[in-house]
């Protein structure tokens, strides 16, 4: 079953094996990206020579002025509303979020199983649990329609899943460098972001990564919270955009393939870390 | 002690150090506390208060406007058992939902994670291809399989028409008796990669020799698979149910985004009909009663899930 098929591949019935092994998977493969390919084709393609040989032709030419159309017509202030929330809520989530999980490791302390149960439960919470009385609260608090009130409930969404990963590599770091630190009298604090921390800069850079796509991608809560267009972050937008403009498939293609593309460049330069992060996040 | 220090510097140090120590006896009972009250604080009130403000909530009448409440008891859930029958489908949905996600993404994450545990030429690209659609936005999967299903532009209708099947070809998401399918379908797409990565790491903890020695007995690949790493998944094979679980039941964005719900109400799940009753037609009492059904729904499979996490403290 995990034979290294490539390396048995001298004998002659072996090789005719590995060939079918491989166009298989690349068939497969292929198939398997068929709606990525389209999207892209489509993306490509001028408007009409998509009404005319549909969406899996390839371009009779290459159109770019799909995105730069796309853009302007809105895209851009989409696309840096998810810089902004992505760029405020991760460092700061992050920030709390292994403060919390060092306590609850590494500080003897006797309430860190009820609490670390109790902010568990935030992983099962359907969000439309919260929606009501969060609506009433941000109403009361004049943030209903603000990127920084988004902010502030995607940081307290995240606490979970971050104090969760975090909790999981803190408790990796041994608790004798630990010890030889209080001893040598170093304060809590110092150990915390001088030997704690860097020893756990895999798990941060993980959990950026993971918090960083899955901010870019939230939906339902700027849904609900965000109401004028200019402060749309990308999905909601691009749903928006693809209501309003829902027969220009050519330039909706190039909205999506915008939002897209940093989450692809992440993904592509990154991917190790989101296999470390979901590890720690079910050791 | 260096001859330079003078004796009042000395005792300064001594008290001090000894103060610190006292300190730092006194700063263990509330000093974690102090690690904790960010993260604590904004976790409370944006998620732990507004859930248990929701669970009394769908004990009222209320528009969402009007001043007052009107206290009703159980009510909203008599409603919505007995006359609400767009609630009877978003559950029956619900439940189709929760089937295909506990049978396609997990079997398939299985299956390519035994496929891609060998180390092939080129398995890690593979893993990556497969583990792709799993980084994109449900909204954004969402509109994309909306082309897909395009009946005259999609690439199905015109696969099928290519391959002499035009006679499968439909308006795929506005038949009401078929559109919810599709939408599982798409969904499936985005989350075979994540049982698939779990399955992966729970292979790899399974030690070469175990296969050698089976190897060895004579047990070709179906046994080896059924009497040796199957038993040793078991684990991750539980994480992976209540996971898949839990996502599913928190489906919301694809539907908004592919089918709205319709054609008429027929692909409402428990999530897009809350938000539908809320703030479509503002009846918050029967919204949020809908919003405690989920909880309860997700609580089945999330208390042994939860057991699990904190089972190793």
């Amino acid at each position: 079953m995990s034979q290294p098929l490539s390396q048995n591949a001298s004998a002659p019935g072996k090789s005719t094996k590995v060939i079918l092994f491989y166009a298989g998977l690349i068939l497969a493969t292929l198939f398997w990206l068929a709606p990525v390919i389209t999207l892209i084709l489509t993306a490509l393609k001028d408007a009409g020579d998509f009404a005319v040989n549909g969406a899996f032709s390839l371009p009779k030419f290459i159109r770019w002025a799909n995105f730069s159309e796309a853009w302007e017509t809105g895209v851009k202030n989409y696309f840096w509303n998810s810089v902004l929330v992505t760029g405020f809520k991760v460092p700061i989530g992050i920030a709390l979020e292994s403060m919390a999980a060092f306590a609850l490791t590494h500080m003897h302390f006797k309430w860190a199983d009820r609490i670390f149960t109790y902010i568990l439960i935030g992983l099962i919470v359907p969000m439309q649990m919260t929606l009501v009385p969060l609506t009433l609260l941000m109403n009361a608090l004049n943030l209903i329609d603000t990127l920084t009130g988004l902010t502030i409930l995607y940081i307290g969404f995240g606490v979970p899943f971050g104090v969760l990963v975090m909790r999981g590599f803190f408790r990796t770091v041994p608790v004798a460098i630990i010890e030889a630190a209080r001893i040598d009298g170093c304060s809590w604090w110092k150990i915390f972001y001088r030997i704690a921390l860097p020893l756990a800069l895999p798990a941060v850079v993980s959990l950026c990564i993971l918090d960083g796509v899955a901010t870019w991608n939230e939906f339902i809560l700027a849904q609900i919270f965000l109401r004028s267009d200019e402060l749309r972050t990308l999905p909601l937008g691009l749903v928006q955009f693809s209501t309003q403009f829902s027969t220009q498939y050519d330039q909706l293609a190039a909205a999506v393939l915008i939002s897209v593309v940093p989450i692809v460049l992440v993904f592509l330069f990154c991917q190790r870390y989101f296999v470390a992060g979901i590890g720690g996040a079910v050791k | 002690m260096a001859t330079a220090s003078t004796p009042e510097k000395t005792a300064g140090l001594m008290s001090r150090a000894s103060k610190s120590a006292k300190a730092s006896d006194d700063q263990l009972r509330f000093l974690p506390w102090l690690f904790l009250a960010p993260a604590l604080i904004i976790y409370s009130v944006v998620v732990v208060y507004p859930m248990i403000y929701s669970s009394w909530l769908s004990l009222f009448r209320w528009d969402g406007v009007a001043p007052t409440k009107v206290f009703v008891g159980l009510e909203n859930y008599g409603i919505l058992l007995t006359q609400n029958d767009v609630f009877w489908v978003a559950l029956k949905n619900n439940a189709i939902w929760l089937v295909a996600a506990l049978l396609l993404p997990t079997s398939t994450g299985l299956g390519l994670a035994i496929l891609l545990n060998s180390k092939f030429r080129g398995s890690h690209i593979f893993r990556s291809i497969f583990y792709f659609p799993s980084v994109l936005s449900l909204a954004v999967v969402g509109l994309i399989w909306t082309w897909i299903y395009h009946p005259d532009l999609g690439l199905l209708n015109q696969a099928l028409t290519a391959a002499g099947l035009k006679a499968f070809t439909r308006n795929w998401l506005s038949d009401p008796n078929i559109a919810l399918y599709p939408v599982i379908l798409a969904a499936t797409w985005n989350a075979v990669g994540l049982p698939m990565l779990l399955f992966l790491a729970g292979l790899q903890t399974i030690p070469e020799e175990l296969h050698e020695a089976a190897k060895v007995e004579g047990a070709g690949p179906v046994r080896r698979f059924l009497y040796v790493t199957f038993p040793l998944l078991r684990e991750t094979t539980l994480v992976v149910l209540a996971i898949t679980a839990i996502n599913a039941l928190k489906a919301y964005d694809i539907i908004y985004a592919m089918t709205n719900g319709g054609p008429a109400n027929r692909t409402q799940l428990l999530s897009t009909w809350m938000y539908f009753l809320t703030y479509n037609y503002n009846q918050v009492g029967l919204g949020t009663a809908i919003a405690v059904v989920l909880f309860l729904l997700t609580l089945m499979f999330a208390i042994p899930y939860i057991r699990f996490m904190t089972r190793k403290t």
